[in-house]
């Protein structure tokens, strides 16, 4: 990148090398990198984790901790950060550079109001003092669409929810007008459709400041979205650059190509109302093993009963798989919980193979569990970390009382096959494997006894894109061999879709649409459904823009 | 986020094929984590130190005048009176005479002897044996019923957490040492054995690691392992004692070793106050009560109480702060975090 | 915040309700309170027995002298309590009131200065995490945990106290001592302030320098036994105060701030001569108003003067103020001093809580009061301080790793402003829980000390008590540090619902 060039970037990088000193060897984050940003643009750089994605955007901030050694250029407009004093680097952020973090739930201060948040920036970097930095702070709220701004800039981040958070983060991110706005994964901890409002801010911040983005992400669709330029980082190597269409479209490296492939995709979703509807065919001697019939659940907190799951019912049969999506406080996880005990029923019935759970006696419960598999969401905390892998698998059999060591080993053997990990795992320990190969134990786990039922709660959404593929597969690989019947809880409709044969959409504790899946994703009928399902991004750019407007058309009607 | 992977194959292109290769590429031999913290533990200098010093004390204690039935090595009993001799001073010198010093040297009274002729190492070394035990039992029965406590109120929550709260609140309105001196009083009056005291001295020192595990429950048990073991039918026992409580071990460890050096702090304050231990039986925290007015007259019956308590609880808490680095490896210095100074230049270390 | 406060006082009373039972049903059952008397040989025997029987009503069963206890309590309402007589017939509740003042004031002023101290020592070694000075620290933090405080109490009186009283008799360092203690102070100073190898070298070798000097000059003066300030220091102090604070917040360019700071210096100087004959001869009261005013004015001054920048202003103004009103009563103090060694020649007292039959103004009886103070205070905030600065120093630490601090300096502000507006707020949170358990640590500490320093405070009462199966004392002084410490406790919540708006809104 040569130097004339550069004057016109908001953001470049030229040969960045990031080396972390550890106490075993070094780790080399990220080996050379040249990437540029212009002002007004954006440009994404898209990885899976260890990709060494984030550690450059930290490095432009000056913010890499102490133990890490950076060599190359990393300009600011025409500032080298790297090496650059202290001093000067705080006087460029928040002016020159600023950043957005992913956790929208932690990145504010919980004991200072959002006034003084905003404010304090306006007035270290000169650009508003008192009264007037508090108006400006108010007209940055109301630019970010927080309600009310007047009243509720007093109020403290706890009392906003995590959407609006992430928008107050924006708002101090763009407080002092930065050339480059780095916004590092800003919707993944967000709902989709919150996702979708955020990332028009962000296009529409851009497109009135100039400001150039560097958008981190691993999600292909949120790239598609927003994205002009792409740079695919792998292992701390730029593996890939390019305009968006060409980068997602005609992916040249093997990396991105198989990263593209990895992402499962949501068809074209017809939204039109006169759309020919799929007529569900009778299905032919079903066997149910799971059946829900006005089923209510509650928590109780505090002495405050809230209904978290309002008359839903559902059935799944054996070698069916139902699918349960819905947004963070739907109650989809909440359904999950009760089929497997750790919640009573508050009224209707629960049957699992005919039996209502509710009825039964603690010990007719334990005999019921026996054929229930589960897989949590989180690989680091569904296995115990005291236990060896092989002891994690046969743990069931431990509790059901069922064979001898020898025969237990066995099993475990063979479900390591089944799950495609080498053998020797078996005596080795949670802490040593990485979240991909721990979900696969937690696989093979939920199938040590045999199960006729296996809830799947949220399984590889803490995972990466090319992970997430690979367990998927398994499932669906171990599913036809073994015919279990499965629910399956996710906020990812195109995960759904490809695994699910109907589904149920939850809002707010209720089912707004229920049924076969071609039915439900292709040709919804329930509003919220449809915002849904136009709100969840696919990777490509074209039908991205289409999905987009159709985003707002649903949005504005709502 | 390791790129440790330098000798991986370069043409892998899926994070999925990086990690399996990494696994296959994993040695033979496999950690578990009692492994891995007590390696940790074996490394940490300090704490190391500290369990050399408190091994050494423990066995000189216990093998010099005998315990129970068994004889010692030391032939004096640190209840017969004698001729006190050259005004009862230590007859251990440990600068040799090269050095213009009395040479290395044991001698009769190596510690002194008290006004009235008794040797005072015998004293301090049955008095540092009654420490150590009240130091062990205290800190093993208010670990049991800490841990046991915790754990229940924690699992369970409800009215059982509500009491453990509440009794902990006793613990602000009465202080310790008060009630500890209560108890003593009992204790002392009913049997005056330091066993009971003890007992009863643990039956008042539960509460803080009770609190400290319920903690670590309340966040334990909200894990997906734990989830997945009731919904595979596991009874609560079998969550509590396989699942819960060994997570907690770290937590339950370190801070044993700190009950240990309180209750031997808290004993001598006790004894110290007269609520403790009772003559005829030793322990320091008597000992430099009764020779507390010597200070200026015979200063050994002083010291050498007082420094043995100072060692024992130094080492003992040093050895917790060991336990504690080697079980949470976030509170170590392996990782080297350091920021701009408060008055400080910045101490960045940038190569342009 | 009120609905959550009078829940948490809630609570508290009831627990100091069943703590009392708990407590009158334990002590009346440690032993015989007749013990002393079935063994004497006494001729009045019998009749001793049924007087102390009828002091102590032992005829009756443990509820009725449990419920005539509360009751007798339940009457401080109305300002006339009664907490029953002792073993030899004494009323308690006359007992109390001296017990009581010297052992609050000892606790109260051990527990401020552990908690100030503590807490800026945590955060300074939080802030230099593996430092010489962190190491330093935590060594020392983990000795203070292990020391009996008796033990150290002895030791304290003997070099500190009896150290100092034949030393003030005739003042002397030698050349050497003095050269000793600069190079100390020196290799102290420079692990405090810290820096780049360059700066800590010169810290070093200024204060090596300066400190030998100042000492030997002092002797020259005489200024150990007669100290002297005069305006002119007072003023030239208060001169430096407030233009480094200027300089430090804003910069001394800046009028807004560094105008309302001079008008502070010259109203601590019209101050000093105003109320010098008042302040010569003064009272607790006239002391306290005249810090409030020397606080407020000042504040009042850079509110009015200060513009965008008032905070800045008053902040500076403010400490300006109480900086030179300070100055201004350690002047009067030094007045004091010569007069105060001429009445009592050994001033660091080793037993009792005050000089008996002591005469003197109002500073002589400060003085005294403070030299009787000063070894238990010490002793007590030495141990309260090491766990205040290891729980503020993991707090801080804990916080520094939350995202919100990232976010914080990717604003650009200074480590400065992160650490005191962003993670030193958010530390404190949990450090007001820990408060209160400290402070019942406290009054277990200040049993011990009141024993080893031979004061007749609450801790007497209650050891003394105690050893005779005597309730009644016992009891008092359970419902005095009882109280306090429920006080307190509820004063922690507060500044725990202040500090959490999360509590609060």
């Amino acid at each position: 990148m040569s130097t004339e060039a550069a004057e016109n970037y908001a953001l470049s990088f030229t040969d960045l090398k990031v080396t972390f000193e550890t106490a075993g060897p070094d780790v080399h984050a990220v080996k050379g990198l040249s990437l540029a940003v212009r002002p007004g643009e954006v440009v994404a750089l898209v990885g899976e984790s260890g990709s060494g994605k984030s550690v450059t955007s930290t490095a432009a901030m000056g913010l890499l901790p102490e133990n890490a050694y950076i060599t190359g250029e990393a300009r600011v407009g025409n500032v080298n950060v790297v090496g650059l004093d202290q001093g000067k680097m705080r006087k460029m952020r928040a002016t020159d550079i600023a950043m957005v973090f992913q956790e929208p739930m932690t990145a504010l201060n919980p004991v200072l109001t959002i006034e003084r948040q905003l404010t304090e920036a306006l007035e270290l970097h000169d650009v508003a003092y008192g009264k007037e930095a508090t108006d400006r702070a108010i007209e940055l709220l109301t630019l970010v669409g927080i309600p009310d701004p007047a009243k509720r800039i007093k109020q403290y981040p706890h009392q906003f929810s995590g959407g609006q958070r992430q928008r107050i983060v924006i708002a101090m991110a763009i407080s002092c007008d930065p050339k480059v706005i780095i916004a590092d994964e800003p919707t993944t901890a967000l709902d989709v459709t919150v996702q979708a409002e955020i990332l028009d801010l962000l296009r529409e911040l851009k497109d009135r400041l100039n400001t150039g983005i560097l958008l981190i992400t691993h999600n292909m669709g949120v790239v598609a979205d927003m994205a002009d330029q792409v740079a695919v980082m792998f292992q701390g190597n730029l593996v890939e650059t390019g305009d968006v269409q060409q980068v997602l479209l005609h992916p040249q490296h093997e990396y991105t190509q198989r990263l593209l492939s990895s992402v499962p995709r949501l068809s074209p979703v017809i939204i039109d109302e006169s759309a020919p509807r799929s007529e569900p065919t009778a299905p032919v001697e079903r066997e149910l093993v799971l059946e829900a019939k006005d089923l209510v659940l509650e928590y109780n907190m505090r002495g405050k009963i809230f209904r978290a799951v309002e008359n839903v019912s559902f059935d799944v049969a054996k070698g069916e798989v139902l699918g349960i999506v819905g947004e963070s406080g739907s109650g989809k996880s909440t359904i999950a919980k009760a089929v497997l005990g750790l919640l009573p029923v508050a009224s209707g019935t629960l049957a699992v193979k005919g039996h209502n759970l509710p009825k039964l006696s603690t010990r007719q419960a334990r005999a019921v569990r026996k054929d229930i598999g589960v897989i949590f969401q989180d690989p680091a905390a569904s296995l115990n970390p005291r236990f060896p892998i092989g002891d994690c698998i046969t743990e069931p059999m431990v509790v059901h009382k069922v064979g001898n060591k020898a025969s237990r080993t066995k099993r475990a053997l063979e479900l390591l096959d089944a799950v495609k990990l080498p053998r020797n795992v078996i005596n080795r320990y949670p802490h040593e494997l990485s979240g991909g190969q721990r979900q696969r134990i937690c696989i093979a786990r939920a199938l040590t006894m045999n199960p006729e039922l296996l809830i799947a709660d949220e399984p590889t959404s803490a995972l990466d894109v090319s992970v997430q593929a690979v367990v998927l597969e398994m499932l669906q690989d171990l599913q036809r061999d073994f015919n279990f019947a499965c629910l399956f809880v996710s906020h990812d409709l195109a995960v759904v879709d490809m695994l699910a044969d109907s589904v149920v959409v939850m809002q707010n504790g209720k089912a707004v649409e229920q049924g076969r899946v071609d039915t439900v994703l292709h040709a919804p009928t329930h509003d919220y459904t449809r915002r849904l399902l136009a709100a969840a991004p696919v990777p490509d750019p074209i039908e991205q823009a289409v999905r987009r407007d159709a985003w707002r058309i649903l949005n504005s009607t709502k | 986020m390791s790129n440790t992977n330098d000798n991986l194959p370069q043409n892998l292109t899926s994070v999925a094929e990086v990690e399996d290769a990494k696994l296959a590429r994993q040695s033979e031999d496999s950690k578990s984590q009692g492994r891995i913290v007590i390696g940790r533990f074996v490394k940490h200098k300090l704490a190391m130190t500290s369990s050399v010093i408190l091994v050494f004390i423990t066995i000189f204690a216990f093998s010099s005048v005998g315990w129970g039935v068994i004889p010692g090595w030391w032939d004096k009993s640190y209840l017969d009176a004698g001729a006190v001799i050259n005004g009862g001073k230590p007859t251990l010198s440990l600068v040799p005479t090269w050095l213009g010093g009395e040479g290395i040297r044991w001698g009769e009274n190596p510690f002194g002897q008290d006004s009235i002729g008794k040797d005072y190492f015998a004293l301090v070394m049955t008095g540092t044996q009654k420490s150590i035990i009240i130091g062990v039992v205290v800190g093993t029965v208010a670990t049991f019923l800490g841990a046991i406590i915790g754990a229940v109120a924690g699992y369970f929550r409800g009215w059982v957490d509500e009491v453990l709260m509440r009794i902990t609140d006793l613990f602000i309105v009465i202080p310790l040492l008060v009630l500890a001196a209560v108890l003593g009083q009992i204790a002392g009056a009913s049997s005056g054995s330091i066993i009971t005291l003890a007992f009863v001295l643990g039956l008042v020192t539960w509460t803080g690691l009770a609190r400290l595990v319920r903690g670590e429950i309340l966040s334990l048990r909200e894990r997906e392992y734990v989830a997945a073991a009731q919904a595979m039918g596991s009874k609560t026992s079998r969550v509590i004692f396989k699942h819960l409580l060994p997570n907690t071990i770290g937590v339950i460890v370190v801070n044993a070793t700190f009950a240990i050096a309180g209750a031997i702090l808290l004993e001598s304050s006790l004894s110290y106050l007269g609520f403790g231990v009772q003559p005829p039986e030793s322990s320091l925290g008597l000992l430099i009560s009764q020779y507390q007015n010597a200070f200026t007259s015979r200063p050994w019956l002083f010291w050498w109480p007082g420094m043995i308590i100072v060692a024992i609880a130094l080492s003992v808490n040093f050895l917790g702060d060991g336990l504690r680095d080697a079980f949470d490896p976030r509170h170590t210095g392996k990782k080297r975090r350091r920021r701009a100074g408060l008055f400080a230049l910045p101490t960045r270390k940038e190569k342009p | 915040m009120l609905k959550f406060i009078a829940k948490r006082l809630g609570s508290a009373i009831g627990v100091l309700f069943a703590a009392s039972l708990l407590l009158y049903i334990l002590v009346i059952n440690s032993g015989d309170p007749l013990k002393d008397l079935r063994e004497s040989n006494a001729d009045n025997r019998e009749y001793l027995m049924a007087q102390r029987i009828d002091y102590m009503e032992l005829d009756q069963p443990w509820y009725l002298r449990y419920w005539d206890w509360l009751t007798g309590v339940s009457k401080c309402f109305v300002g006339q309590c009664d907490l029953g007589r002792n073993i030899n017939g004494v009323e308690v509740s006359g007992l109390l009131a001296n017990a009581a003042a010297s052992t609050l004031r000892l606790v109260l002023i051990a527990t401020v200065i552990a908690a100030i101290l503590g807490i800026a020592i945590g955060v300074l070694t939080a802030v230099r995490q593996y430092s010489g000075l962190d190491y330093l620290v935590t060594f020392l933090t983990f000795l203070f945990f292990s020391l009996p405080v008796f033990w150290a109490a002895v030791l304290l009186k003997e070099y500190l106290a009896i150290g100092f009283n034949d030393w003030i008799a005739s003042p002397d360092i030698s050349v050497g001592t003095s050269i000793l203690i600069g190079i100390v102070l020196g290799l102290i100073m420079q692990m405090f302030l810290g820096g780049s190898l360059k700066r800590r070298a010169l810290t070093f070798v200024a204060v090596a320098i300066f400190v030998p000097l100042v000492l030997q000059y002092s002797l020259w003066l005489n200024f150990y036994r007669f100290p002297q300030m005069g305006p002119a220091i007072v003023v030239v102090l208060t001169l430096l105060v407030a233009l480094s604070g200027t300089a430090m917040t804003a910069g001394l360019k800046e009028k807004r701030v560094l105008y309302p700071a001079l008008i502070t210096v010259v109203l601590v100087l019209a101050a000093y001569y105003a109320t010098f004959y008042l302040m010569s001869e003064p009272n607790t009261w006239i002391l306290l108003g005249g810090l409030i005013l020397a606080v407020a004015i000042p504040a009042l001054v850079g509110r009015l003067m200060g513009g965008r920048l008032r905070k800045n202003a008053a902040s500076v103004a403010m400490v300006t103020g109480f900086v030179g009103a300070a100055l201004t009563v350690i002047d009067h103090i030094f007045r004091a001093w010569p007069g105060f060694l001429d009445n009592k020649g050994r001033p660091i007292s080793t037993i009792g809580s005050s000089t008996a039959n002591f005469e003197g103004g109002y500073w002589d009886h400060f003085l005294d009061n403070a030299t009787q103070l000063l070894l238990p205070t010490i002793l007590l905030a030495i141990i309260s301080l090491a766990s205040y600065s290891r729980y503020t120093r993991s707090s801080m630490l804990e916080v520094q790793q939350q995202d919100y601090i990232r976010t914080a300096r990717s604003k650009g502000l200074s480590e400065r402003t992160v650490i005191f507006r962003h993670a030193f707020r958010n530390a404190m949170i949990p450090i007001a829980t820990i408060a209160a358990f400290d402070f019942a640590g406290l009054i277990g500490g200040a049993v011990i000390t009141e024993r080893v320093f031979g004061w007749k405070g609450m801790g007497e009462m209650f050891a003394t008590g105690l050893d005779h199966v005597d309730a009644n004392p016992v009891m008092a002084f359970f419902l005095v540090t009882g109280t306090a410490a429920i006080i307190f406790n509820l004063l922690a919540d507060i500044v725990y619902a202040m500090l959490d708006p999360r509590i609060r809104v």
